[in-house]
């Protein structure tokens, strides 16, 4: 049992070791993290301005997600799609090695990089454009960005699955990108949206992430209200997770049924 | 002389659908409908809700107008500048620059298609603003608003121009692309207001394409005719014009300098 948990946490640190080797030389990846994070940070600031420099920790929090939803989608998909591209997908498929921990650790280096979003936009926000920055309960904010790291990580193994299974999936990258930004709150409370929403937007973890984060760092929410979106991540994680399992046996039985392990979208 | 006008005039054309077409793989328009149509609209809603929150009032139409031209963006960098880096990397620029077809030609063709693209792209844009937003377009004259659209698409697509150079020397093109469009959206006005931005992003908003194209709209839809706008056109023509012809140097000069040292295929 415990070689057993030794080798997937060996597996976990090499995958992960090298998904970050290679994105160092990636430079869309640094577009991911810091360049449009950074942007969406000043015209969110310049845009809620009027609501005075409470709302810049707001803006923080908002377009560091938006980083990390985005590397979290281009990333952790375009490191399935690279394998399938260099020809290794199916060598990966085929090793002893289970998929889902070798997908597990790219997804969390791709996670822990993103979190360079936050950094810089804490950064531009605070000592470039000088707005006090201060954290409402700093200990709630630091157990939520471990959870939203755990929860990122799960939905960004399911999120890869689809890309194994659907070689054309690639291509609804960029329409993903900005309905999370919307439907989880990221720079603008989901009660603005229409009501039919809201479910869609109970169902993502990230919105569950968003909330806590939000609310830990400005102080708008009661501490029962940061418990429930933190039960609601740690539920969240635990079904991606234990669903991950059945998913990834079927998603490569069906890759190899198909054979669309190599196929190209 | 004729005959070689008239095969110049093929090989823009023929260049331009040729290109356009292995872009976005026609066989499969999912492609163009996730990336031309949708992601668009997504990021859209995203500004005027961010707008809508900003504001507290109803301010749609200035958001809406400011993201519909950035459709025209979306066409003139990231399809032109893909149209010319990605003879780089499917290996088909040495047979381009083998070839004894006029280079202007073959350069400026590679736009044409992603302006009249552009064009159907704020069409869309606009017509999503109707039907979600409510855009009002009753004050709106239509033969100004197509021209300006036709220019900012040109405009949006010099820029473009420049930018597939870079992309034949660059192993990044796409932190090019996506860098150069999220400055647009930041310096050009679409979801601030010009008059609200530092100086120094004022000055520099006054050199890039977009930025006229976008406070023209807005003035055009307000109920402004031709006479109103045409001074801020011919500036926004002027920075398109300027724009290709630094791109079409910059091609030529690649073109030399890459059979001079054998770098043509080297990344």
């Amino acid at each position: 049992m415990i070689k057993k948990m030794k080798n997937i946490l060996r597996i976990i640190g090499m995958s992960f070791e090298i998904e970050l080797r290679q994105n160092l030389t990636d430079g869309f990846v640094m577009f991911g993290i810091v360049i449009q994070p950074l942007i969406v940070a000043f015209m969110a600031l310049w845009m809620l301005k009027d609501k005075g420099s409470d709302y810049a920790i707001f803006v923080v929090v908002g377009s560091a997600m938006t980083g990390l939803w985005t590397t979290l989608l281009f990333n952790g998909g375009n490191s399935i799609t690279g394998e399938r591209w260099t020809g290794t997908l199916e060598p990966l498929v085929g090793s002893p090695s289970s998929l889902r921990i070798v997908v597990f650790g790219k997804v969390l280096a791709n996670v822990t990089q993103s979190l360079l979003s936050m950094i810089g936009c804490y950064t531009l926000i605070s000592i470039a454009m000088g707005y006090p920055l201060t954290l409402s309960y700093p200990f709630f904010f630091l157990v939520s960005i471990v959870l939203t790291i755990i929860a990122f990580v799960s939905f960004g193994v399911i999120i890869a699955s689809l890309f194994i299974l659907i070689p054309d999936f690639q291509r609804l990258q960029n329409t993903l990108e900005f309905p999370v930004y919307i439907l989880c709150g990221f720079l603008f409370p989901i009660t603005l949206l229409p009501g039919w929403t809201t479910p869609l937007s109970y169902i993502l973890s990230p919105y569950w992430a968003a909330r806590a984060l939000h609310g830990a760092a400005q102080g708008t929410l009661e501490i029962n209200q940061i418990f429930l979106s933190w039960g609601m991540l740690i539920i969240f994680s635990a079904v991606y997770i234990i669903g991950s399992g059945s998913l990834y046996r079927l998603v490569l039985k069906r890759a190899r049924v198909d054979a669309t392990l190599n196929t190209t979208g | 002389m004729f005959r070689r006008f008239i095969m110049n005039i093929q090989i823009f054309f023929e260049g331009s659908i040729l290109s356009y077409r292995a872009l976005f793989r026609w066989l499969r328009p999912m492609t163009y409908i996730a990336s031309k149509i949708l992601a668009p609209l997504t990021m859209m809603i995203f500004f005027v809700f961010i707008g809508a929150y900003a504001s507290g009032s109803n301010n749609a139409s200035f958001y809406v107008i400011g993201n519909a031209l950035i459709f025209a963006a979306s066409s003139g960098i990231f399809g032109v500048t893909m149209s010319i880096g990605g003879e780089r990397w499917s290996g088909t620029l040495p047979y381009l620059f083998g070839s004894p077809a006029n280079r202007m030609a073959i350069f400026v063709g590679r736009a044409f298609m992603h302006i009249l693209d552009g064009m159907l792209g704020v069409f869309i844009g606009l017509g999503w603003g109707i039907l979600l937003f409510g855009l009002d377009l009753s004050q709106t004259h239509l033969i100004p608003l197509l021209l300006t659209i036709l220019v900012t698409t040109f405009s949006t697509a010099g820029l473009g121009l420049l930018m597939g150079c870079v992309g034949l020397i660059t192993r990044n093109v796409m932190l090019v692309n996506n860098t150069v469009y999220f400055m647009l959206l930041l310096f050009s006005g679409a979801n601030i207001s010009l008059e609200s931005l530092p100086k120094w992003m004022q000055i520099v908003s006054n050199y890039i394409p977009l930025t006229r194209g976008i406070s023209s709209t807005r003035l055009i839809v307000a109920g402004a005719g031709i006479d109103e706008i045409l001074p801020m056109l011919l500036e926004e023509f002027l920075i398109g014009f300027v724009f290709t012809l630094l791109g079409f140097f910059f091609f030529s000069a690649f073109e030399t300098q890459a059979k001079k040292l054998g770098t043509l295929e080297i990344f």
